[in-house]
């Protein structure tokens, strides 16, 4: 990735993202110092290109769009070894959840990596069958991202494997699932839910 | 005929564990002169020195050698224990075996060899050893405080307390010093003028300080407890004693447009001005280079103005003598001047910060002009090109600091705390403006120090950038900062309205020179040097000369007041007595061999060395001869080394004892 020259000004200093941050994770981003102590214990830093202290740094200066246009935040497997070590107990693990929220509400910065629409393919799906159809999820996934090929071969080792099953089986309280989505459309229209 | 006794120490297993003790014992017993030798588990134990005082005693020793640690652990103990048992304390010298010999080697029967050649050698010298009797020196129990910063002014008023007296020297016109231009103070933000002025007020008040500002050391001579300064009172042309301080004098001055340099040149002042308002004394000073009187012969409107006739244009630089038994020097720092390099000096300049050619590059010491309440804006932030509220300002720290091939190694230590406080200060004098810092670490060590650094970033929204800046150039009316965040990893750039560098702390210009009148030594960026980095940090190697705050290195408020207190104890030390007591490891001179061509003097690092005249009974001058001032001297031996004619000896390390320990290895 090119790295762009950063402009510093009021203008350049995303606040309002940040404190959309630190509202969502109920962390602060300033307590941070940099001492790279979540980079170093991150199972995931070596797949990332901003490893997760960077991406409080970039935080810090308001740099929302170099987070989102990477896809740092969606390597994080929510461990919690950054929070859990943190000196100043700053809640990375709830910081990346927040930033993943927001990448979706911005509706795809980090459409690259095609993570929105395997998240909601993946969300569509429990609504639908109460549980996941991985089969369905792969096929959708391929289709809609227009890649058909992709796994393509890993298909028939899993179906042989019992890993994935050729036909679906629909929750039997899928009323009630309904009624949990239902719910949280409702408490976010309130503004209770996130 | 000597009787030595030799004292062999097993230090736990310190000394034992690789040296065999008991054979160096049995080797020193058979040396010649050796009446008595024995080894003991603890010898500075209370058993242990009670072996060495019945020995003395049992044995009719002359002399001991305990073969122990290094003298500078327990040689006091030893003699200590010496005289109590009747022998003169001098006659006891250590043998270390222990940091020269057994913490160092690791073969026992070399170990134990080489721990008896020590023995032999220090029993050589021994042999030849002089009964010696301290030095008594008068002390005049007057103190000289040179700096009326707050260093100088502590330690004249911890002094003045005690009940000396005090004579207080300042080069300005005021007292105050570098203190009196700052804003406010980290980490509690008080106000500086505010605990400033009344401790000003309280120096010049006492009734047993004597303050001469517009001063400067002439000369001085002496030594401790004996010193005589002279001092160049400067032409004030103003009359102290008539002043009554009313200002009328500068209302009516035509003179009006002269940079004021307390103000850091932002502000202007009169010809006959007093540099700030709350200056003490408060009594103004004309400036003759600049004022109309000394430069045409016509005005004098001060003159006519003064109610109490106190101006005086014929007034003369005086000079004054003053007797002093000590000196604290408090002389304080400089700002690197980082515009360009200066002349003669080994360090260079940073052209690509354009201070000096920019306006809105500034130094910290002008912010906090900027920033005081009696400053030239009256507290406002307004940049010095236009005027204007800068909205982004941007701090660069370590500039000069640290660069070791730029010319200065050392950390200036006050930049990381004072820059974290301009934030603040901004941030609460402008709303809507960012302050951002770059920096190479933040340096914090203090008591409440890095919780202040965290306020300014957590709480008083700084920006720091961790990287330094490349160079600063102007583009319409900004300041373009060129500069990196190391921790992101790429270049940033800030339109800034305003750049603060935080300029490197100096010692003051001429600081070489008045070192040099009162022979101290100093390093090599003029910081005066302490006996001992670590267990004499306020006193000098020159005895009765200690050393008060940011003369001696970079040093913010609360560490400069600890050390000014410091310095006044030691004064207050050596004043407890009416004399004072020296040790005799001092240098004598053979007058009747020495030739007088003083190459001694050259090379004695305490000024010790003084003239002296041989007349014949008529009063003819024979010739003239070095003559070492026991009362100085400090008895390192450079001049026995140097001396042509081998006409000095020290006590104590006479060449006849030295050559003896050599032919005995």
């Amino acid at each position: 990735m090119k790295r762009k020259k950063m402009l510093l000004s009021n203008e350049t200093i995303n606040i309002g993202f940040v404190n959309k941050v630190e509202a969502l994770s109920g962390t602060s981003v300033r307590r941070c110092f940099q001492c790279g102590k979540c980079s170093a214990g991150c199972p995931m830093a070596s797949f990332m290109e901003h490893p997760p202290n960077r991406v409080v740094r970039l935080l810090q200066l308001g740099q929302w769009e170099r987070i989102l246009a990477g896809r740092s935040i969606w390597y994080c497997a929510s461990c919690e070894t950054c929070a859990t070590r943190c000196p100043n107990k700053v809640n990375l693990a709830a910081i990346m959840d927040a930033l993943r929220k927001l990448s979706w509400d911005a509706n795809g910065p980090s459409k690259e990596s095609f993570v929105q629409l395997a998240n909601r393919l993946f969300i569509d799906n429990i609504r639908t069958y109460g549980r996941q159809y991985e089969l369905r999820l792969g096929a959708v996934f391929n289709v809609k991202s227009g890649q058909f090929m992709k796994d393509l071969l890993l298909g028939p080792k899993l179906l042989s494997r019992g890993k994935l099953k050729m036909f679906h089986s629909k929750n039997r309280n899928i009323t009630e699932i309904e009624n949990i989505f239902t719910r949280i459309e409702e408490m976010r229209k309130k503004g209770e839910a996130p | 005929m000597s009787r030595i006794g030799v004292f062999v120490c097993h230090c736990g297993e310190n000394i034992s564990r690789t040296v065999d003790v008991e054979r160096v014992a049995a080797y020193a017993a058979q040396l010649p002169g050796v009446a008595y030798a024995t080894d003991y588990k603890y010898m500075c134990s209370d058993p242990g020195q009670n072996l060495l005082k019945k020995a003395v005693a049992e044995h009719q020793l002359t002399g001991i050698v305990v073969a122990a640690c290094s003298p500078r652990m327990h040689e006091k103990t030893f003699r200590k224990a010496a005289q109590a048992a009747g022998l003169n304390p001098f006659m006891c010298d250590m043998a270390n075996i222990r940091e020269h010999c057994s913490w160092v080697h690791e073969n026992r029967d070399e170990a134990t060899a080489k721990a008896s050649d020590i023995v032999r050698l220090m029993v050589e010298r021994v042999k030849r050893g002089k009964v010696l009797e301290p030095i008594t020196v008068p002390v005049t129990k007057r103190s000289l405080v040179i700096g009326g910063g707050i260093a100088g002014i502590q330690a004249a008023l911890d002094i003045a307390d005690a009940g000396h007296q005090v004579v207080l020297v300042e080069r300005e016109p005021s007292i105050g010093g570098h203190m009196a231009q700052l804003s406010e103070t980290f980490p509690t933000l008080d106000c500086s003028q505010c605990i400033m002025t009344p401790k000003m007020v309280d120096a010049a008040n006492h009734p047993n300080i004597t303050l001469y500002s517009w001063s400067e050391i002439e000369s001085i001579d002496g030594y401790i407890g004996n010193f005589s300064v002279t001092i160049r009172r400067k032409a004030r042309s103003v009359d102290e004693d008539k002043c009554t301080g009313c200002g009328v004098c500068m209302a009516k001055c035509p003179q009006k447009k002269i940079p004021n340099v307390f103000d850091r040149n932002l502000g202007l002042r009169t010809a006959i001005y007093v540099p700030f308002p709350q200056a003490v004394p408060n009594t103004p000073v004309i400036d003759r280079e600049h004022c109309l009187k000394f430069k045409t012969g016509k005005c004098g409107l001060c003159a006519k103005a003064c109610g109490p006739q106190a101006i005086d244009f014929e007034q003369q630089d005086q000079l004054v003598t003053e007797p002093v038994g000590a000196i604290v020097v408090a002389t304080g720092f400089d700002l690197y001047s980082i515009d360009r390099k200066p002349e003669g000096s080994s360090i260079e300049g940073y052209g690509e910060f354009g201070y000096g050619t920019i306006p809105d590059v500034i130094d910290g010491l002008t912010f906090e002009r900027l920033a005081s309440a009696s400053g030239p804006t009256g507290g406002k932030i307004l940049r010095p090109s236009d005027g204007k509220e800068p909205k982004q300002v941007v701090f660069i720290q370590c500039v000069g600091s640290r660069a070791r091939e730029k010319g200065i190694s050392y950390c200036s230590k006050i930049c990381c705390m004072y820059t974290a406080k301009h934030t603040m200060l901004y941030h609460h004098k402008v709303h809507d403006g960012r302050a951002y810092v770059f920096y190479m670490d933040a340096r914090t060590p203090g008591k409440c120090y890095d919780e202040f650094w965290r306020r300014a970033v957590e709480e008083e929204e700084a920006v720091y950038i961790r990287g330094m800046v490349s160079r600063l150039y102007q583009r319409g009316d900004k300041v373009v900062v060129m500069g990196s965040d190391t921790l992101v990893g790429v270049q940033v750039e800030i339109e800034a309205d305003l750049v603060v560098l935080a300029t490197a702390v100096q010692a003051q210009p001429n600081a070489d020179s008045l070192a040099q009148k009162l022979g101290i030594s100093y390093d090599k960026y003029n910081f005066y040097s302490e006996a001992h980095a670590k267990l004499r940090p306020v006193e000098c190697a020159t005895a009765g000369i200690y050393l008060a705050g940011a003369c001696q290195g970079p040093k913010d408020i609360p560490d400069t007041v600890s050390q000014a207190s410091a310095a006044a104890a030691k004064v207050m030390t050596l004043f407890a007595k009416d004399q004072l007591e020296r040790e005799p490891i001092v240098a004598r001179v053979n007058e009747r061999n020495c030739v007088g061509c003083f190459a001694c003097r050259k090379v004695c690092p305490y000024g010790a060395i003084e003239e002296k005249e041989i007349r014949d009974r008529q009063g003819n001058l024979i010739r003239t001869v070095a003559h070492v001032n026991p009362g100085v001297c400090g008895g390192c031996g450079t001049c026995q080394a140097t001396c042509p004619s081998k006409s000095v000896e020290l006590d104590g390390y006479t060449d006849e004892q030295i050559v003896a320990m050599i032919e005995a290895l």
